[in-house]
């Protein structure tokens, strides 16, 4: 029982960690970098309820799998969302950003 | 059962210092790095909770992820080696009241929730795999085939928006 309540902190802090990045960041890349670390938050979360509670379901590692699955599109469809903008704009900087117009 | 426990926190504490690190360092090339190394971190921490398979995919694919993260920052950003100190942020303060509210309610759900009692043993790697396998093959097949049509609809969608357009 105590290693699911070290991961669930542990997932926890990743969570806020990441959701300051998110809120405090100017630039596309490094919000997209906290919107992962809330995503590895969860992951660690996911894995624990997993493993501690019902290690015979494995629709906890497939739920884990889809988690993984939104970072990887994330990551795609930000860069893509960069490059469009870095092309518009010279910049990828958020707060000049008022518009998704490319 | 504290060999785990131990393994866990030390990997986690490892996990959480490196997130720390991404947004503490003013070179961009350092934080895509911190963030690998705290997605390893977390893929270890799979490895301690005996998720063998999700750990080492977890880790082969954050390796690949940041490596390409790396080069985009490098690309895009004004001052990818944080030479001229630039300050890239606003809003800090209701940012940290945010995450640290965000994280004491998370905290404040695990410790008072009662989870019941906790499963002792795990089925061994080679099993674990088998029986994933079989999960996605069987009863989760649909969320697995959906998740391949979101990526292919994903990947043509990055690429449409960031292909240059010709002005006629």
């Amino acid at each position: 029982m105590i290693t699911l309540l070290v991961a669930l902190i542990i997932g926890a802090l990743l969570f806020g960690i990441g959701l300051y990045g998110a809120l405090s960041q100017t630039n596309l890349v490094m919000i997209m970098m906290g919107v992962e670390l809330m995503l590895g938050g969860a992951m660690v979360n996911l894995v624990a309820f997993w493993r501690f509670l019902h290690p015979e379901v494995y629709a906890g590692q497939v739920f884990v799998l889809v988690v993984m699955t939104v970072m990887a599109l994330e990551m795609a469809v930000g860069f893509g969302v960069g490059t469009a903008r870095f092309r518009a704009r010279g910049s990828v900087e958020m707060e000049e950003a008022r518009e998704l117009k490319g | 059962m504290l060999l785990q426990a131990l393994f866990a926190g030390f990997f986690g504490m490892a996990a959480v210092w490196f997130g720390v690190v991404v947004f503490r360092t003013s070179s961009m090339v350092r934080s895509a790095l911190a963030l690998l190394f705290s997605m390893t971190a977390v893929g270890a921490m799979f490895l301690a909770m005996e998720a063998e398979f999700l750990g080492v995919l977890q880790i082969m694919m954050m390796a690949t992820e940041m490596a390409i993260m790396a080069i985009f920052m490098v690309m895009y950003m004004m001052d990818p080696g944080g030479l001229g100190q630039m300050d890239m942020s606003h809003q800090k303060r209701a940012a940290q009241a945010a995450g640290v509210l965000g994280a004491l309610v998370a905290i404040g759900v695990a410790l008072l929730t009662s989870w019941g009692p906790a499963a002792n043993a795990a089925p061994g790697a080679a099993e674990q795999t088998r029986l994933l396998g079989i999960e996605l093959m069987e009863r989760s097949m649909l969320i697995f085939e959906t998740a391949g049509v979101t990526i292919l609809t994903a990947m043509i969608a990055a690429t449409a928006a960031a292909i240059e357009r010709r002005r006629r």
